[in-house]
């Protein structure tokens, strides 16, 4: 891998010596946690993401895949925790390739943390990496600076105190399948009612021995937006307009294929989103 | 206070607020570092020590890793297997002390297949050392003002029984107990008051025990349970001491 | 708005100049006893009521401190409850402060009926308050605070400029109501469709708003600030003044 190029990180420094403020990265404020039970694995995660004070996504996901029996949720600088998921994702599958066995999560775990030991905390990644494999059910928290911890439960993120006292007052041993999604979707919900960070949706992820793993995205939404009072449809002609051109579908045949949709209320898109009417 | 550029910082010299604005806005280079915000890591300071007794050596440990005053591990384990016969005690940065064990062990564990011969303590030592002194910057750049600076890692071995410790700079010291971490200023003089020569391995883990838990009553980044590994010839007995009975038990725990 | 005070190192990212390099950095520690409580206000008026809205939440950095402080205040009334004003103030900012300038205003009003025998007038009051402001150089760490009465709607920065106006957005969402307000109120960027070819389009007019319009736009400014900015929420505090009164409602916002 050629690395990152810095020579913008130290421009920007010192131009902030002088008083011009660093650019802002996305940050995940975020809520993440992850629990074991009897047969497997948990992680679950809110979905906001801010930008300072602003919330830049209401619906981003932070459950990440590696492989398919081990899955990430991110916490810290948006950016990097996609990058970094994604890099030891392909790494993972290209070592499972050339062993010809399922990936380990502590395998996982190892490169995830000699990666970010490498670059001292500059990769502002703090993970939580669960999974099964043929040792067992594997639960780690990864550290931005790259230290790791192994717990049956584990919270991260602006939001994991929250999340924690909910794990330290009712986790118990034995738990099953759906204790386990339900803890954690309360500690979730602790993050999202209690830290300003946090916010939105709870998405899971199930991951279990001998079983397909589960992603529940949205598996529960308990701040829908509410109705609004007014309409705020603008008749036709609302907006000026300097200059007008218009082209004929015959016209942009000569550069695109067409394909006309039936209907304009169904839209055919990858996954709808939620736009404010 | 959080200003409109998302930019934290007010209460700077709380190890508390500053270390949690990183977690949340999970980014270390934000602009207007205060200066513990600038180290943000996972450390463990605590406290860690060894001794060597009449047939073997003892590691102990308590179980506290902390960022800032949050608790991130009330249970961690700082007693760490590097070879078959060779542990180490790890205190100071998490992320420091994981990655230097871990490239040890992987080297101890060469030297054991190209050798065919189990490496000595004083081989692991050799490493160690070499690790911490020629890293000491990017080891040490990490935590300057960290109320620990004292990245101690305590080796032992059952057939030579030495306790080697390795402070921050890359020193090595060959002792006949070495203690470590933040907890440990507060039981110099406890171990040296009650430290004797060919104690008996019960003696020795009541030693090593007292001793840690006296730290944990004292210091308060200490704390939770208090892990000991004994290494005899008949190889590594790991006890666990609760604070629910008061740090009696329940012992030898494999 | 003339703002005079321009904090520079808590002010908003822009309008930046480049510090004069100093000697060696001196690394002041001091107690430092603000902090922004977020929330965000907005008032309108119309011909015969004005509104006065907040929200009820109080942060400090992630935290939530309370979810129902309410931050709209009833000015010179006859009890504790507030009955019998005539006047309203909000404060956003540091919350401490806002509570301490309506004690001070309260007083103020107080006391002038009972020397006079007869309430304030709310032009009096305006300009009381932008004396208390002024005097009390850099007392509130405060940003925009507005009050108003009987259909008037004043808006003031931190040391006391002040002007009467028909809407005001203040505090954390107040740059994601401001050009909603614009649209919605005064109708900017909005024409009539079919007045003219192209740019040559007249502009919609602004008409005084009703009460159930004016109510609307306010309860659908707080439910989409509330999408959009972590310090807003929890519930909407809506005060309406009238010639018979004021009348004050609460209603649940989302709590994450």
């Amino acid at each position: 891998m050629p690395g990152f190029d810095f020579s913008n990180y130290n421009r920007n420094a010192a131009l902030h010596a002088k008083g011009v403020p660093l650019p802002k990265a996305t940050s995940t404020g975020t809520t993440i946690v992850g629990c074991i039970y009897d047969k497997g694995v948990v992680i679950a995660a809110d979905t906001r993401a801010t930008v300072g004070p602003i919330v830049a996504d209401k619906n981003c996901e932070k459950l990440h895949y590696i492989a398919p029996k081990i899955w990430c949720a991110g916490a810290g600088t948006a950016a990097d925790t996609e990058f970094t998921t994604a890099l030891i994702s392909s790494n993972i599958e290209l070592h499972s390739l050339s062993t010809g066995r399922d990936p380990r999560v502590i395998t996982c775990m190892t490169m995830l943390k000699q990666h970010l030991f490498r670059y001292q905390g500059h990769i502002g990644a703090y993970l939580v990496v669960a999974g099964v494999d043929p040792t067992g059910v594997g639960l780690y928290t990864v550290h931005a600076h790259g230290s790791t911890d192994k717990l049956p439960y584990v919270t991260m993120g602006s939001g994991s105190l929250a999340a924690m006292s909910v794990f330290e007052s009712t986790w118990q041993p034995d738990l099953d399948r759906e204790g386990a999604i339900s803890l954690c979707a309360e500690a979730i919900k602790a993050g999202i009612f209690n830290d300003l960070g946090s916010g939105s949706n709870v998405d899971v992820c199930v991951i279990e021995k001998d079983k397909p793993t589960q992603l529940l995205r949205n598996y529960e939404k308990p701040n829908p937006r509410g109705e609004k009072e007014r309409n705020y449809r603008f008749p036709k002609g609302t907006t000026a307009w300097l200059n007008q051109r218009v082209i004929s579908k015959e016209d942009m045949k000569k550069y695109v294929t067409i394909e006309t949709l039936s209907g304009d209320g169904n839209l055919a898109v990858g996954e709808q989103m939620d736009v404010d009417v | 206070m959080v200003s409109s550029n998302g930019v934290t910082g007010v209460l700077g010299e709380d190890g508390i607020h500053v270390d949690m604005n990183h977690l949340k806005s999970g980014e270390v280079n934000n602009s207007e570092l205060s200066p513990v915000a600038a180290h943000f890591e996972i450390p463990l300071t605590k406290n860690s020590m060894a001794i060597n007794f009449k047939d073997g050596v003892i590691l102990g440990a308590d179980s506290r890793t902390t960022t800032g005053a949050y608790i991130a591990n009330r249970v961690t384990d700082k007693l760490t297997q590097v070879h078959d016969t060779i542990w180490c005690c790890r205190s100071g940065s998490a992320a420091d002390t994981q990655a230097v064990a871990d490239i040890v062990s992987y080297h101890l564990n060469m030297y054991g297949v190209v050798n065919n011969e189990a490496p000595s303590t004083q081989v692991a030592a050799s490493l160690f050392q070499e690790l911490c002194y020629e890293n000491k910057d990017a080891l040490r750049f990490d935590n300057p003002n960290w109320q620990d600076p004292m990245k101690v890692l305590k080796l032992m071995h059952l057939q030579t029984v030495p306790v080697y410790s390795i402070p921050l700079g890359g020193s090595l010291h060959k002792q006949p107990f070495a203690i470590g971490g933040s907890g440990s200023t507060y039981i110099y003089g406890y171990t040296d008051a009650h430290w004797r020569e060919q104690m008996t391995e019960q003696e020795g883990i009541d030693f090593v025990r007292s001793a840690l838990q006296e730290a944990i009553k004292w210091d308060g980044s200490s704390g939770g349970v208090i892990r000991l590994v004994v290494l005899t010839k008949k190889g590594a007995v790991r006890h666990l001491y609760l604070p629910d009975t008061n740090y009696t038990g329940p012992g030898v725990t494999n | 708005m003339t703002m005079l005070l321009n904090h520079a190192s808590h002010g908003d990212g822009i309008g930046y100049s480049f510090a004069q390099p100093t000697a060696a950095p001196v690394q002041q520690h001091s107690f430092y006893p603000y902090t922004d409580n977020g929330g965000s206000t907005l008032g309108i008026t119309g011909s015969d009521f004005a509104i006065l809205a907040g929200d009820t939440r109080s942060t400090s950095g992630y935290n939530i401190n309370s979810r129902m402080a309410p931050k709209v205040f009833k000015i010179g009334g006859d009890d504790e409850t507030g009955e019998g004003a005539q006047i309203v103030l909000s404060v956003v900012g540091f919350a401490a402060d806002g509570n301490a300038l309506k004690e001070r205003l309260d007083n103020i009003v107080k006391m002038y009926k009972y020397k006079h025998g007869k309430p304030m007038s709310v032009s009096a009051c305006a300009q009381r308050l932008s004396t208390i402001l002024y005097e009390k150089r850099f007392f509130p760490i405060t940003y925009t605070r507005f009050w108003e009465g009987k259909g008037a709607l004043y808006s003031y920065d931190p040391v006391g400029s002040y002007e009467r106006e028909q809407c005001r957005a203040a505090g954390a969402a107040s740059s994601l109501i401001t050009p909603f307000l614009d649209n919605q109120v005064n109708f900017k960027n909005q024409y009539v469709p079919g007045s003219g070819e192209g740019h040559a389009l007249e502009p919609k007019k602004a008409e005084p708003l009703s009460r159930s319009t004016a109510e609307g736009l306010v309860r659908d400014a707080f439910t989409s600030a509330v999408e959009r900015h972590i310090e807003v929420g929890d519930y909407l505090q809506l005060v309406t003044i009238t010639k018979d009164g004021i009348e004050e409602a609460f209603q649940p916002l989302k709590k994450d």
